[in-house]
């Protein structure tokens, strides 16, 4: 098949957009496993992430001038179909969708040129140090100290939930570089390796069994200076911005696309896929799922155009991830016996695996809870 | 589309928006509506020949029929204001009528109904949930909105395989009315007294259908938006405990969900007229239709239900306004199809990607 240049990709109209799209995931998908019911790993899923990285398709969303695609919302919902339809891998993807979009933005010229290659390359993995045992919600209440010793900051304390940190070479983390003030005061947002002497990474096993967070402990790590992103004390401004892109990130309709093909195959593996209350449900949650993607597509245009994203970006997560746990849930309704199943009930279909991937998704990246407050008070104006 | 094109195109749409102020008065008050319900015919013929002044009623028409040639999103975007509004008369229904007149090339009737100097509706509906039109030469034609205003009537009638289009004058409906202080109007076809307008509409009557059905969704949106700001108004100033209610997180959060509601309709309606306007066609213009009709039908129901539950005592006496917005939204929910019927037909049409 032809390699096109990203001008010839954007001068095909959408179908042979995606019919390009299409043909180069079948005959380039390098993993044995598709569909997969659980987040891979880096050593699993790294053939994936290079095979994408020499083709310049990581990140269809990125500015074309560092690296990225430079599409329109409709081509990267086309590439996010596809990737789904064919039951590609997700990859880790932290640097991709979060931290990249971020230092596009906040970074220094010098730090985006330092950093945003190697993320494109696959040479750096980011994880993220946001969370803490005691702030989880209140995230604002954070207290990871960075004591100020002249050229360099010492880090000390911990973070947890961080998603696949144990893949992880480098890690973004919001620390408390000043006491005073507001709580949202006083925070910098900083960027240090994984291997610094005094890290430690401990794995947690989730529901699903399955290492996919953990728990980062930081015993007088030391951070040069330069490593700060944007103004120091100010971080909570950029940390809210990733959080911004996070929920976007969050809110693409790949989980609930994925989710709604499983329900249908495993209906058909039922013998339920032909009778009227089944298609009915099916019905609700296609027409939902299109509406999450003219939603998703209006908040990836407003990214392209360089606009801020606001607090309304909450609404995005919160259809999606509320709208794939639906799903997961009518697929233990009909999945009978196999509903409770460890293993997959046969390849690609797993009902159980799904329901649990399906649970974080509304606690992690701010909780439903969380964000129905943030409208509340940030987009509806309700008094406190 | 340059960013020029779409600037332009904002600035369209906003000139539309403003435009509406015609009939809806700037204070936002509903005292002409309150005023109209339940008196026949139940509009304003001064507001209806406004209407017609301006061009809306035949907004979809190409210029060479007498329209304004815009498209739908424009369409959409007046029947928003109208629907902040509540506004009665039946623009929806008009439109879809001077559709079907200048698909069959009339004359006759076509110039004073676009000018809102008439009002001539088309009597399509044969069961009490459709978007079809079977055109039945004998069987009873229902649910005509606001049918006493009307001069003149069509009346699409199946000929073979050729929807012919036939129009009666002088015809008094049966009229029951309706939650809103409208009512609708159904009747038996009188062919021998009809003039045959057209040999066959059938195209032309699908695409109203799948406009009215559109621009009634748009209708449903904007009344569920001025809805849903009345009631966070109330939420914020109402006192209880010693605090605004508004203030209570289980009732911050019931606003949320609300938010959502309206957030997903304006994507789903605004995403459809797009797509309309894009050129789609055939399956993919139905699908998008009953996507954006089924969101906005179910949405409405709950936020104008919500909204009276979340003003209390208040919102359930007639004087209070919020419960006009009940009242509109029982009305027009089901009209060009319940969200049922457009899930079903939606399932029909729409491709399934992810079905592979």
């Amino acid at each position: 098949m032809q390699d096109l240049s990203l001008d010839e990709l954007a001068a095909l109209d959408e179908d042979g957009f995606r019919r390009h799209v299409r043909g180069w995931i079948e005959a380039n998908y390098p993993l044995e496993v598709r569909h997969p019911t659980r987040r891979l790993h880096w050593h699993e899923n790294r053939p994936w992430y290079l095979a994408l990285s020499r083709k310049g398709w990581l990140t269809p969303g990125w500015p074309r001038e560092y690296g990225g695609m430079g599409l329109d919302a409709a081509r990267q919902l086309v590439m996010i179909e596809e990737m789904e339809r064919f039951g590609a891998a997700r990859v880790n993807d932290m640097g991709l969708v979060m931290l990249g979009p971020m230092l596009i933005r906040h970074a220094s010229e010098e730090q985006k040129r330092r950093f945003l290659p190697r993320i494109l390359s696959g040479e750096d993995i980011w994880c993220q140090g946001y969370s803490e045992p005691n702030a989880g919600s209140d995230l604002a209440a954070l207290r990871l100290d960075a004591a100020d010793e002249g050229d360099h900051w010492v880090l000390n304390g911990q973070k947890t939930w961080i998603t696949l940190a144990n893949d992880a070479n480098w890690i973004f983390v919001l620390a408390r570089t000043n006491k005073g003030g507001r709580k949202q005061e006083g925070i910098s947002f900083l960027l240090l390796p994984m291997d610094s002497p005094g890290v430690t990474v401990r794995p947690i096993v989730n529901l699903d069994l399955h290492d996919e967070f953990c728990e980062v402990f930081f015993d007088n790590v030391r951070v040069p200076k330069d490593m700060v992103v944007g103004e120091v004390d100010k971080g909570w401004n950029y940390a809210k911005a990733l959080l911004g892109f996070e929920r976007i990130a969050i809110g693409s309709p790949k989980l609930s696309s994925s989710g709604l093909a499983r329900l249908r195959a495993l209906a058909a593996a039922m013998g339920k896929d032909k009778e009227p209350a089944f298609l009915d449900s099916y019905a609700r949650f296609s027409m939902e799922l299109a509406d999450l993607k003219a939603l998703y597509e209006s908040y990836v245009e407003r990214l392209k155009r360089g606009e801020p994203i606001g607090p309304d970006v909450s609404i995005l997560k919160i259809v999606q991830t509320e709208l794939f746990q639906r799903i997961t849930d009518a697929m233990l309704e009909i999945a009978g016996g196999n509903a409770g199943l460890l293993e997959p009930m046969e390849e690609g279909l797993h009902p159980a695996g799904s329901f649990l991937l399906a649970r974080p998704s509304t606690i992690f990246g701010g909780s439903s809870e969380i964000l129905r407050n943030i409208l509340a008070r940030s987009v509806l104006d309700l008094p406190a | 589309m340059p960013a020029t094109a779409t600037e332009e195109r904002a600035e369209a749409l906003r000139m539309i928006r403003d435009s509406a102020a015609v009939v809806v008065p700037p204070d936002g008050g509903l005292g002409r509506v309150r005023g109209l319900r339940f008196t026949l015919p139940g509009i304003d013929p001064a507001v209806w020949r406004s209407m017609g002044a301006m061009g809306w009623i035949g907004l979809r028409l190409p210029e060479e029929a007498g329209g304004a040639g815009l498209g739908m999103a424009e369409a959409c975007a007046l029947l928003e204001e109208l629907g902040r509004a509540l506004v009665p008369e039946p623009l929806v229904a008009g439109a879809l009528s001077a559709r079907l007149l200048a698909a069959g090339g009339d004359t006759a009737l076509l110039p004073a109904l676009l000018a809102g100097e008439s009002l001539v509706l088309t009597a399509w509906q044969q069961s009490a949930d459709s978007l079809e039109a079977p055109g039945d030469r004998e069987g009873a034609r229902l649910f005509i909105p606001m049918a006493a205003a009307a001069q003149a009537f069509l009346l699409p009638v199946r000929e073979g395989g050729a929807l012919a289009l036939y129009a009666v004058e002088g015809v008094r409906p049966e009229t029951r009315r309706t939650q809103d202080g409208g009512h609708v109007g159904s009747l038996l076809p009188d062919l021998a007294a009809a003039r045959r307008v057209a040999p066959n509409v059938g195209e032309a009557m699908a695409l109203a259908l799948d406009e009215a059905a559109l621009g009634t969704a748009a209708y449903l949106l904007g009344l569920m938006e001025r809805c849903f700001a009345m009631t966070l108004d109330y939420l914020r100033q109402r006192q209880q405990f010693g605090k605004p209610l508004g203030s209570f997180q289980a009732l911050q959060h019931r606003a949320a969900d609300l938010k959502i509601q309206l957030v997903l309709t304006r994507a789903s309606v605004e995403g459809a007229a797009a797509e309309l306007d894009a050129g789609a066609t055939g399956d993919a213009r139905r699908a998008l239709v009953s996507r954006a009709k089924a969101r906005a039908a179910e949405a409405a129901m709950r936020v104008t239900r919500e909204a009276v539950q979340l003003h209390g005592a208040i919102g359930y006496t007639d004087e209070y306004d919020i419960g006009l917005f009940l009242r509109k939204a029982m009305v027009i929910a089901n009209a060009f199809g319940s969200a049922a019927l457009h899930r079903a037909r939606y399932m029909r049409c729409a491709s399934h990607p992810g079905a592979a």
